[in-house]
């Protein structure tokens, strides 16, 4: 599969709310309070959003992201995206999708996007890149 | 980005429900009959009943593909298998497609992102992938291409 990087998603967060056990699992929100976003075709901050969280009985976490997005040039940028956590097997991958009226930015609507995901001490770091 | 082949599907589409114009689009359900899969730790076939793609041509032209099967192996374990996808291309292309004739899957971009269900210990593994495709949208039915992503 050929892909090339979109941007380096670095977000924070703030303490973990965790609802509990759900007929789906151990649910718990983290909440994001910012970031920041670098690519060649993009950078920015991020305006806020969280991830929903759940644990599976073998231990994976079903990841479920909503943030917003903010370019250095004024747009907003919706972007979602759904992935895997599994720490054991140090797998943290994610499905990013985005949604844009900025006219600058309308490509991102027409892509699909992998995000290779890391655990920092200050928040995850996702490197996205763009599926070709 | 790492990959590795998980498994070529080939599905079988019957004739379109035309559900016609919505809220977010145009939206047409293309139900599955059949099908099979085959890789190099699975393979096996696509159950006909309750498999379908759910389309939504956008109005900024994109496709977006909302597909689910039951896939059963060659060994009996039944997987669940949901794909979102996005499809767009040159008008000319598109049109081309329309009309069923062959087109170069090169000329269009085709991607989708399959995740897995099972409850067989054997591909237990599948739960946890996280996937890739690329189509090929042949006139009897598209061909998948399926990456895990490592």
């Amino acid at each position: 599969m050929n892909a090339r990087p979109l941007m380096r998603l670095r977000l924070t967060t703030a303490a973990t709310q965790v609802i509990g056990p759900t007929p789906h699992g151990t649910l718990s929100i983290f909440p994001i309070t910012g970031g920041t976003f670098e690519g060649e075709r993009l950078r920015g901050t991020v305006l806020g959003g969280g991830d929903w969280v759940t644990a599976a009985a073998d231990g994976t976490f079903e990841l479920d992201l909503r943030v917003t997005l903010e370019t250095d040039d004024g747009a907003l940028i919706h972007m979602t995206f759904t992935g895997v956590r599994d720490d054991a097997n140090h797998y943290f991958r994610t499905l990013p999708r985005f949604e844009t009226a900025a006219p600058k930015y309308e490509f991102l609507n027409r892509l699909l996007a992998i995000g290779i995901g890391e655990v920092h001490p200050n928040g995850p770091v996702h490197a996205i890149e763009e599926i070709l | 980005m790492n990959t590795r082949l998980l498994m070529t599907l080939r599905v079988t589409v019957a004739t379109p429900q035309s559900i016609g114009a919505v809220p977010h689009g145009t939206r047409r359900t293309a139900p599955l009959i059949g099908g099979e899969f085959e890789g190099p730790r699975l393979r096996g076939s696509v159950l006909p009943q309750g498999s379908a793609d759910w389309l939504l041509l956008r109005a900024d032209g994109v496709l977006e593909l909302d597909l689910r099967a039951t896939l059963r192996t060659d060994d009996g374990a039944l997987i669940s298998m949901r794909s979102f996808g996005l499809r767009h291309g040159p008008p000319d292309v598109m049109a081309a497609m329309s009309r069923g004739e062959a087109v170069d899957p090169t000329a269009y971009y085709f991607r989708t992102t399959p995740r897995f269900e099972t409850a067989h210990p054997a591909y237990a593994f599948l739960n946890h992938l996280v996937t890739i495709a690329t189509g090929d949208r042949r006139p009897e039915g598209p061909i998948y291409t399926i990456h895990e992503v490592l």
